[in-house]
């Protein structure tokens, strides 16, 4: 089951503000008791006119860095917090004002917070999940069998949650989450703090999810290799306001795909003796300290291959590194080019 | 899926029977969970046995110095007798009713870890309430027994005027624990408001062993504070339960001072509920 990006969609966010009110701190001991007096408020907006619209069935990124107001987002689709303003419809429900109804229909997994009971054998848990989502006694059993398929659960299935290794109960998260067969899974930041192992296989794991069950999902990161290979669409939110909100290679193409080869020498050189050696290709050089040196190219204008081979033939070269951009720069990249304006 | 109108979640509620059972269920890993725990429990044993030891020899030299005479072998109305009895109903009581709804609340509450539940179709304050439970029924088999157990031989305890007064007691203390538990909500609910909720917390558990009367019985009181004392809901986690088991139940009658219970134990829970739906609604949670 994929998703169909011309149904109707199943979560409709419009105008969706949130503000925050904060005291500012004046200094000193005298600032301390006039604080304390006069406490001076101030309002900040984590969510500014966040509008977007998810089809069922899609799995969209949400991402942005910190304090851009991802999981002040997350939050109002949950149910948990209350917007300043604007409208969240999901399958005809208002998350925080039927939350009753609602939270019957939704999984999640906060990353560095666990929804399991921390003293009880994680089937304890389980059996728990069951009872509070009344999830009849063959579906339970039918779920739970697929879901200890695709994440080999039953080598701890009987251990305290206490026990277990961080990958092991991030597994049991995403179990958890699932138990009761959502419609709509959210996840903020599933794999932080995972080795490279349990990362694939939860990435593995989420995508069968949404092929076999057609869950919707919603996915905050900090892991550009979670949207490489889970999301086809990202949102990015930037200071409360979406900034880009379309494919993957929409977004290379927009930023431009910026790509940074580092370049350790053997031998002293300047700059512009490296940038001698690349004439006529489209690459800016800098130095970085002592014999290293930095090539700044786009993917879209050149490969890798050829500013490394024109390196290479020149002069002695000693390492070599290739630098993708993380999300963090795709996200200041927008903004330098000032297109934040004119984005969808 | 690809329907032309939108798709829509049904509504969801869930039957009383169920809730019940699910309830329940929480109840009962409460009491699981603190059996795996038992074996901190010894230590306190030992603890309420100084706490009440303490107690008795205050108590008993204090009657000991008054003046010989028929007034003085009262104080503030008991006998020395009835007063060891107040003592030792009233701690061994306490561990029976005391539970952590404060703490674990406000915790979870300042940590932000409160989402996890509030992403789940739960009523947080009958969950906790169901734990407290769970856990009483635990404290009360390997906690409250074994410490009378110890206390009685050790400074004997006169029993009631009237045999059913000790299943009356026992009601009341039930009655006593649902007050407890909702006044531990109530500070817990705080968290939401203030941003060092810890502070309040401790403050709160020294002022209880005042205002219910675990420390000293309201009658040492002054009148004013007598009075005071009997518009809170703090005398029925203790005063009232212990003035049943003494037979010198306070308010007009028996009947009354259970009644009196239930009404706090009912109204603080909807001043719960209130509270809560209010913050949750209002009120920014910590942390991501």
């Amino acid at each position: 089951m994929t998703a169909d990006p011309s149904a109707p969609p199943l979560i409709r966010v419009r105008d969706l503000c949130r503000d925050y009110g904060v005291s500012r701190r004046r200094e000193g001991v005298r600032g301390g008791v006039v604080d304390l007096l006069r406490p001076r408020r101030e309002t900040l907006r984590a969510v500014d006119r966040v509008s977007f619209d998810v089809a069922p069935g899609e799995m969209v990124g949400y991402i942005g860095a910190n304090g851009a107001g991802k999981s002040t987002t997350i939050k109002m689709l949950t149910g948990i917090l209350t917007p300043t303003s604007g409208t969240v419809d999901v399958g005809g429900l208002v998350p925080w004002r039927d939350r009753g109804h609602y939270t019957r229909h939704i999984g999640a997994v906060f990353g560095q917070r666990t929804q399991l009971w921390w003293d009880l054998a994680v089937v304890e848990s389980f059996r728990l999940l069951q009872k509070i989502y009344e999830v009849p006694d063959a579906d339970y059993r039918r779920q739970l069998g697929r879901l200890d398929e695709l994440l080999g659960l039953g080598e701890f299935l009987h251990q305290p949650v206490r026990k277990l290794s961080l990958g092991q109960r991030m597994r049991c998260e995403l179990a958890a989450a699932l138990l009761h067969s959502p419609r709509l899974l959210f996840l903020d930041e599933p794999t932080i703090g995972l080795d490279v192992v349990a990362k694939e296989s939860v990435r593995t794991f989420l995508r069968d999810i949404r092929e076999s069950q057609g869950t919707t999902v919603l996915l905050t990161t900090h892991d550009l290799g979670d949207i490489q290979q889970l999301c086809r669409r990202v949102i990015i939110i930037d200071r409360g306001r979406v900034v880009y909100d379309g494919d993957l290679d929409g977004l290379r193409d927009r930023v431009g795909d910026r790509v940074e080869l580092h370049v350790e020498l053997r031998t002293p050189a300047a700059s512009a003796d490296l940038a001698a050696d690349t004439a006529g290709l489209p690459v800016r050089w800098r130095e970085a300290a002592g014999l290293q040196h930095v090539a700044d190219f786009s993917r879209r204008d050149i490969r890798g291959a050829e500013v490394i081979k024109r390196v290479v033939n020149a002069r002695p070269v000693l390492d070599l590194r290739v630098a993708e951009q993380s999300i963090e720069e795709i996200v200041r990249g927008i903004y330098r080019r000032g297109d934040a304006g004119d984005l969808p | 899926m690809n329907g032309a109108t939108a798709p829509a979640l049904p509504r969801w509620r869930r039957g009383p029977a169920a809730t019940a059972g699910l309830y329940l269920r929480f109840m009962r890993l409460a009491f699981l969970k603190m059996l795996a725990y038992r074996l901190r429990y010894y230590t306190g044993v030992v603890t309420y046995t100084i706490f009440v030891a303490g107690n008795y020899f205050l108590f008993t030299a204090v009657y000991a110095s008054r003046p010989e005479g028929a007034e003085a072998a009262r104080l503030g109305g008991l006998t020395l007798s009835q007063m060891i009895a107040y003592v030792i109903v009233s701690w061994v009581g306490r561990s029976f009713t005391f539970n952590n709804i404060d703490r674990t609340l406000s915790w979870q509450v300042s940590k932000g870890e409160i989402a996890v539940q509030l992403i789940k179709p739960l009523h947080v304050q009958t969950m906790m309430l169901s734990e407290a439970l769970g856990e009483a029924a635990f404290r009360f088999l390997l906690f409250t027994l074994p410490i009378l157990v110890v206390v009685i031989p050790l400074f004997g305890l006169a029993p009631p005027p009237h045999p059913a007064l000790y299943g009356w007691t026992l009601l009341s203390f039930l009655l006593a624990l649902v007050v407890n538990a909702q006044i531990n909500f109530l500070v817990g609910c705080l968290a939401f408001h203030l941003k060092n909720v810890s502070g309040v917390v401790r403050a709160k558990m020294i002022m209880m062993e005042f205002l219910t009367g675990v420390l000293v019985p309201f009658t040492f009181f002054p009148d004013w504070v007598q009075v005071a004392v009997a518009w809170l809901p703090f005398q029925a986690v203790s005063y009232v339960p212990v003035m049943i088991y003494l037979g010198q139940r306070p308010g007009a009658s028996l009947a009354g001072a259970l009644l009196l219970q239930a009404a706090w134990a009912l109204g603080l829970f909807v001043l719960g509920r209130w509270s809560w739906n209010r913050s949750v609604r209002h009120v920014t949670l910590q942390g991501g």
